[in-house]
């Protein structure tokens, strides 16, 4: 009943609906379009096997931020503190494994946890305290940004990587896929069964579409809320740790940038095949379009500059389809 | 039953605003199929029907919120298609719907003239110009509140005083009111009545559209009646009485519910409330309620009922006093604990804090359900089929009208949306189900397999506690009826004594004890 939706309203039903229908498909038609184009516009080096495992091992690691985000969002938080969280578990996890000598697969949980309990931060501070979220998970990043600093100085930590923690991100273990896809897969199947076909993805999705109803359905929404935001965090934990091996070294802002990129395949996400609704193949499908944008900018040498417009522009355009499809979906 | 669509037998003033053979279908389903009506200047109008009589659809039309696919509205005899609400709005049209839309955190005075406050020379807003242009309106209205008060701190009552406001300043030509008693005490609501009839007195015209057939028969000359999406009697005059309206929304014999389930032997204290209390809505409220006890809560909007319930439901904090359920200390921290220990709640606003309008009947419905649709408590996968099933069940049950399990529940009319609410706590049978309202803004069809359900439903030993602010509704259904006046408990009636005037003087009774005290 706003008035963003009379523009919707004024089109005759036929018409609406074609715009339902392409509002939904926009997305998946655009990652084709765009597919095709390049292959026409660069046969020797785009459309082959070597470019496209690339182009999926380069973005897994955004996917994952990006589907851990993804829940947060469909409780209907916002979490700003995943891109500086996955930098501070990057440099924390290669600290723990080359100064405080654990070994990697206690350092990784360890890490993990700990990304666990920065989601249970936000998310107390959100539904305890009743904090905007946005708020509360930037104030959380901000503060995170100051422990990677305390710990590590500014300095990256390269020396000494094992090999064991770089193959974790460069090695390919099962069939010759690299082992990033591997996780991404892993995760991402993980949360599409987790928030489509289990009793406690039901409540995440309730609690996202109307949190009073949901409460007096008898769900815990605080709870639900919370559990949101810590698998969020364990996300971004995760990229963190594998951006640590594929870089070799535990760096300062070097995950930071993801979080523009995990909003932008979210919200495109919810513009795919659902009416503005947040889930996690739309998240999948939003990352693939970036993914395969910024591949084409590299191929045609697209100078740097370029490359931020792009992003920008996607993020603005995900957020209009979404809105969109939200809008189409009310009438 | 002939439909109406050219009914030109009165000749006499040419109608302000004639729709005729008005058609329109979402998807599959057909919303209109021939509806007609036509209204004359200042005059008020009844449009009655069930929930999913296409009542609403009409009135989305004429509010240029949706298009009809076939069909013509002439308005003072030029065709007239509204495409957008502004051009509703430009063309003299006001509509005043059940959920009324509001901006919580914006004064009286901004509310009414929304859109068209005064301008100074540079282009700033003319507050003191704008006040004086709305004052009296307001006043006309009967909207005693101070002009810069907030309307979230405003009653309902008070909050369609305003849209009507609004809608004297709009000059508008014809108002629509969608239910527009539905939240409102007796008192508020004749004054609304009084305004209503002096706007027709000045050429407003009025479409009354309400489930209560008596305040149709008080207000209106003329009513529309609309059945499955056809617009199937206008009855005038003499021929526009009870049985006759009735007879048109229902078409077929109504069951009559009461006296049935009245027999039943009360079972144990289920849930014992004592001095329940939460300033300043609710103070020492005591009371029992048996297994498959029907307990109605009767009394004036405002009297503390909703918060009552809140409080047993754990959605709310008390201050004070003591519950225990099934002999147990019971103290919910939150509604998460009551619906563990066995309550269920459907509450009064369905839209905002029952159902989740973008979900489908399956996903609602298997929301309170969900123990019972997973494969194990170690694998919580929720298996589609069974919730596909119980879902099924529900709308069979319940006579829900929906194409399919997978259909938005925000598409499905009022009444439907009800059965939803309800429907899901059929097969998680609660100990104890509190309803608020259950059966406000549903048809007459609607409302009586409702009160059969509830009866049946205490049969099978649920006790069931009944919040309603229309007295004649709980005679009917209850077994029993406390009435809550000021946030007091102040009458409990039952057997003979329970009856429609013995609810309505307790709930006014104790006001005036009060005042005088």
């Amino acid at each position: 009943m706003n008035d963003l939706s009379f523009s919707a309203r004024r089109l005759s039903p036929a018409a609406k609906a074609a715009l339902g229908v392409f509002a939904r498909y926009a997305t998946i038609l655009g990652l084709l379009a765009m597919i095709a184009s390049f292959s026409l516009l660069s046969p020797d080096a785009f459309p082959t096997v070597n470019n496209f495992v690339n182009v999926l091992n380069q973005t897994s690691l955004a996917m994952i931020i990006a589907g851990g985000l993804t829940l947060a969002v469909i409780v209907g938080e916002l979490d700003l503190s995943i891109g500086y969280a996955a930098s501070l578990h990057g440099v924390l996890v290669t600290g723990l494994i080359v100064q405080t000598k654990l070994p990697v697969p206690i350092a990784i949980v360890v890490v993990v946890l700990l990304g666990a309990l920065i989601g249970v931060v936000n998310g107390l501070i959100v539904t305890k305290l009743r904090v905007n979220s946005v708020i509360a998970t930037l104030g959380v990043g901000t503060i995170v940004v100051g422990l990677t600093f305390a710990y590590s100085a500014g300095v990256p930590i390269a020396a000494g990587v094992p090999d064991e923690f770089l193959d974790l991100a460069l090695a390919r273990w099962l069939f010759g896929i690299p082992n990033p896809i591997i996780v991404m897969a892993l995760v991402l199947g993980g949360l599409w069964a987790l928030v489509e076909h289990t009793s406690l993805g039901q409540e995440i999705q309730a609690v996202g579409g109307n949190p009073a109803a949901s409460r007096l359905a008898g769900i815990d929404v605080d709870r639900i809320k919370i559990i949101g935001f810590v698998i969020s965090g364990m996300c971004a934990a995760l990229t963190g740790i594998l951006l640590a091996s594929r870089l070799g070294s535990g760096t300062t802002s070097a995950a930071d940038s993801y979080l523009l990129t995990a909003f932008a395949a979210v919200f495109l996400g919810s513009a795919t095949l659902r009416d503005g609704e947040f889930h996690v193949i739309g998240t999948f499908v939003g990352a693939l379009i970036i993914a395969f944008g910024f591949n084409g900018l590299n191929i045609f040498g697209a100078p740097t500059f370029s490359q931020y417009v792009f992003q920008g522009a996607i993020l603005i355009v995900a957020v209009g389809l979404s809105s969109l499809g939200r809008m189409l979906a009310e009438t | 039953m002939h439909a109406p669509s050219k009914d030109m037998r009165t000749a006499a003033p040419s109608p302000l605003l004639a729709a005729s053979a008005l058609r329109k279908s979402f998807g599959g389903a057909q919303a209109l199929k021939e509806a007609s009506l036509s209204i004359l200047p200042g005059e008020i109008h009844g449009l009655v029907g069930a929930n999913g009589a296409g009542k609403s659809t009409f009135i989305r039309i004429l509010a240029g919120l949706v298009q009809p696919d076939a069909g013509e509205i002439q308005l003072e005899g030029k065709p007239f298609a509204a495409a957008s609400a502004h051009q509703a709005s430009e063309a003299g049209l006001s509509f005043i719907h059940q959920e009324l839309a509001f901006v919580p955190d914006m004064t009286v005075i901004e509310n009414i003239m929304l859109g068209l406050p005064k301008r100074t020379r540079f282009g700033f807003v003319d507050w003191a110009a704008t006040a004086r242009e709305a004052l009296p309106i307001a006043r006309r209205v009967g909207v005693t509140a101070p002009l810069d008060a907030k309307v979230k701190s405003l009653s309902t009552a008070e909050n369609w005083l305003i849209s009507i406001g609004r809608a004297l300043v709009r000059k508008s030509r014809l108002i629509v009111m969608d239910e527009p008693t539905a939240a409102l005490s007796v008192a508020e609501s004749e004054r609304l009545f009084a305004i209503i009839r002096s706007l027709s007195a000045e050429g407003v015209a009025v479409l009354y559209v309400s489930h209560r057939l008596d305040e149709v028969l008080e207000l209106c000359r003329r009513a529309t009646v609309f059945r499955d999406g056809r617009s199937v009697a206008e009855l005038t005059g003499s021929a526009l009485d009870k049985p006759a309206l009735v007879e048109a929304i229902v078409g077929r014999e109504i069951v009559k519910t009461g006296e049935a389930g009245r027999a039943a032997k009360l079972g144990p204290v289920v849930l014992s409330v004592r001095g329940l209390s939460r300033e300043p809505k609710v103070k020492d409220v005591s009371f029992d309620l048996h297994e498959g006890e029907v307990l109605g809560l009767g009394g004036l909007v405002g009297a503390g009922r909703s918060e009552t319930a809140r409080l047993i439901f754990g959605a709310d904090r008390p201050d004070g006093g003591a519950m225990t359920l099934a002999d147990q200390s019971f103290r919910p921290r939150n509604c998460s604990d009551a619906v563990k220990a066995g309550l269920g709640f459907v509450p009064e606003d369905r839209r905002a804090e029952g159902l989740i309008l973008t979900k489908s009947i399956a996903f609602n419905v298997g929301l309170t359900n969900l123990h019972s649709l997973v494969f194990s408590p170690w694998l919580p996968l929720v298996s589609r089929t069974r919730r596909n099933a119980l879902s099924q069940a529900t709308i069979r049950d319940l006579a829900i009208k929906a194409p399919d399990v997978d259909i938005p529940v925000g598409k499905l009319s009022g009444g439907n949306q009800q059965k939803v609410l309800i429907g899901r706590w059929l097969r998680s049978k609660p100990r104890v189900l509190i309803l608020d309202e259950p059966t406000r803004g549903v048809d007459v069809g609607a409302r009586s397999e409702i009160h059969r359900l509830l009866r049946e439903l205490a049969q099978g030993g649920m006790a069931v506690l009944v919040i309603s602010s229309e007295p004649e509704e709980l005679p009917d259904l209850c077994d029993r009826v406390l009435v809550m006046a000021e946030g007091h408990i102040v009458g409990d009636l039952s057997g003979a004594d329970l009856t429609r005037g013995a609810i309505v003087a307790a709930s006014y009774g104790a006001r005036e004890e009060r005042a005088q005290a």
